[in-house]
């Protein structure tokens, strides 16, 4: 079954264009990343998804019931974290989670829920004094109530320091292991790349990418690259290497601890040895020679960059 | 129907403000105290239907505020802090979200009106007075309905109202014009049209029928003639206790309403 579809959906407000025509399929039992820079229109999808907002063309359907129509109906399989909330006034965390528990229906215990996010110690104060990543964590844990088939987060990391942001990626992957379906948005790329099976990039309302991690690196020519440190960079030795075939880019990179010039090359696999053959016929030394994996981060400035 | 668990929500909530415990307590001192003098200075005989009209002059001012000053935050408020999301993000529908409010604001102002108006009550018929037990539960029920107008209008305004502090301004308007000034202006347009020749005396039929449509004017007449014995309601039919408790009703449900399809529709942004 199919947890999210959306067909065709545009968002306009006046002549801005918040969503241009985005088709999207997140199936059941998945991890999804949803990334972009901010203001790329990832919160106005998840807006659209949780009906704070009507789509001005196409739908979004959940579990196969429309956002807009049916959104009760969608949203009681959903656990939400969403963005720009704010906790409710005069009520304790464990309050929070008790509403969250009768609106679902369901008979968690809401201290074993406070428990699960890590802040059982806080439950019976107002929440309204807690720090950002305690709220982060209460709502996580509002989400969490009532086992959901889905769990749509928008930014989930937010305002956590990286141990809450490790123990927040944990939690999703119990849930996921679950059965449940995870769908978030984030900027932050090293997130998305620990957790998620699949990504979609989104940039100006546009979704320019969905593919598997592995899929995106195969689509960057194969994804390697080089860090060469050599003896000495000619003027020309850039060139040359360009000109080996399979090479995609070839720059002048950092420094070395030692002092010496690298380059950084990104190529095809095949392309490797070529390449330094290439400088070694061009007499230039190789003091050291080490491969990286295209990390999500150049993928994402290279697809969201080279479209501005 | 999920409106219960908002409306269980809505209220815990509500009555943690001190400010609104204050306000309840103002609405039930006012009543408690029209209840404790009105024996004293009352014409005999002492009864809880004559007692009626002498209140309703507190409630036709104390009533409008302080329900409105408890409604016109309840959706703006939450709306433009973020809270609101909460409640959207589980699977509560608008309706839900806005049935609730209005059910636990109404039933806050309810309970305070009711539990005063029987303390009053006591005060009236001990050691002197008569209860008129019937008619006293009918006033009670228009005393009710008279405040869920006023709830009604108060989570209209922030209902359309896209801040608390625009709701604010606007609420401030919808009492300004029809507890403070309505019965002014209607003096005046009448003594204007009289001196311009254009009417003799009162208003014509359709004239005192629409001045006579501002919700406490309506439940006048109404206690006037469901809850005062020996005297109905003078005029032509459309002046009844019958049509004012009609009109009273549409005015629960009319502004409500329409503010409702207004914010069903909206962006939440």
């Amino acid at each position: 079954m199919v947890a999210i579809d959306a067909t065709d959906v545009s968002k306009r407000y006046g002549t801005e264009t918040a969503l241009d025509r985005v088709e999207l399929t997140v199936e059941e039992g998945e991890t999804f990343g949803f990334l972009g820079p901010n203001g790329a229109g990832k919160s106005t999808f998840i807006n659209v998804l949780l009906d704070f907002v009507t789509p001005s063309q196409g739908s979004v359907e959940v579990f196969g019931h429309d956002c807009q129509r049916e959104g009760v109906a969608a949203r009681e399989r959903l656990g939400v974290l969403p963005e720009g909330y704010s906790v409710f006034d005069r009520l304790t965390g464990r309050q929070h989670v008790e509403y969250a528990i009768r609106s679902k229906d369901a008979d968690d215990d809401p201290i074993d829920v406070l428990d699960r996010v890590g802040i059982r110690e806080a439950a019976d104060r107002k929440a309204t004094g807690y720090s950002k990543g305690m709220a982060q964590r209460l709502v996580l844990g509002m989400a969490l109530v009532g086992e959901p088939d889905l769990l749509v987060l928008d930014e989930p990391s937010t305002g956590l320091d990286p141990n809450g942001a490790a123990e927040m990626r944990q939690i999703l992957r119990e849930e996921n292991e679950r059965g449940a379906t995870i769908f978030f948005s984030s900027h932050i790329l090293e997130q998305v790349e620990a957790v998620c099976d699949r990504v979609g990039i989104l940039q100006n309302g546009e979704l320019v990418a969905v593919d598997t991690i592995e899929g995106l690196r195969e689509s960057m020519g194969g994804g390697t690259k080089l860090v060469i440190t050599v003896d000495s960079l000619r003027n020309g030795t850039l060139e040359t290497i360009r000109g080996v075939e399979g090479v995609e880019t070839a720059v002048d990179g950092d420094e070395s601890s030692n002092g010496d010039p690298t380059i950084e090359v990104t190529c095809t696999n095949d392309a490797k040895m070529d390449v330094v053959v290439e400088l070694h016929s061009a007499g230039i030394d190789v003091v050291n020679f080490r491969t990286e994996e295209a990390s999500l981060e150049d993928m994402f400035i290279e697809y969201t960059g080279a479209r501005r | 129907m999920t409106w219960e668990v908002v409306a269980r929500q809505d209220w815990s909530v509500t009555l943690g403000a001190r400010s609104v415990k204050l306000l309840l307590g103002l609405l039930a001192s006012v009543v408690v105290l029209a209840g404790y003098i009105y024996p004293i200075g009352a014409a005999e005989p002492v009864t809880t239907a004559r007692f009626a009209p002498f209140v309703l002059e507190g409630l036709r001012f104390a009533l409008p505020f302080v329900a409105v000053l408890l409604t016109y935050g309840a959706v703006a408020g939450d709306r433009e802090s973020g809270a609101i999301r909460l409640s959207l993000s589980l699977p509560h529908s608008r309706r839900d979200v806005v049935l609730g409010a209005f059910a636990s604001r109404a039933g806050l102002v309810t309970v305070a009106t009711v539990a005063s108006m029987l303390t009053a009550g006591w005060l009236v018929v001990y050691p002197f007075g008569d209860l008129v037990l019937g008619r006293f539960l009918v006033f009670l029920g228009l005393t009710a309905l008279f405040g869920a107008v006023w709830c009604g209008l108060g989570l209209a305004v922030s209902l359309v109202a896209a801040t608390r502090r625009r709701a604010l301004v606007l609420a401030f308007a919808l009492l300004f014009l029809f507890v403070v000034v309505w019965e002014t202006a209607v003096a005046a347009l009448t003594l204007g049209l009289n001196a311009a020749g254009v009417v003799d005396g009162e208003l014509p039929g359709v004239g005192q029928f629409v001045t006579g449509l501002e919700p406490s004017l309506l439940f006048e007449r109404a206690t006037t003639g469901f809850v005062l014995s020996g005297e109905s309601v003078a005029g032509p039919w459309y002046m009844s206790e019958w049509v004012a408790l009609a009109v009273l009703v549409l005015w629960v449900v009319g502004p409500l309403g329409l503010a409702y399809h207004r914010f069903d529709g909206s962006d939440l942004s």
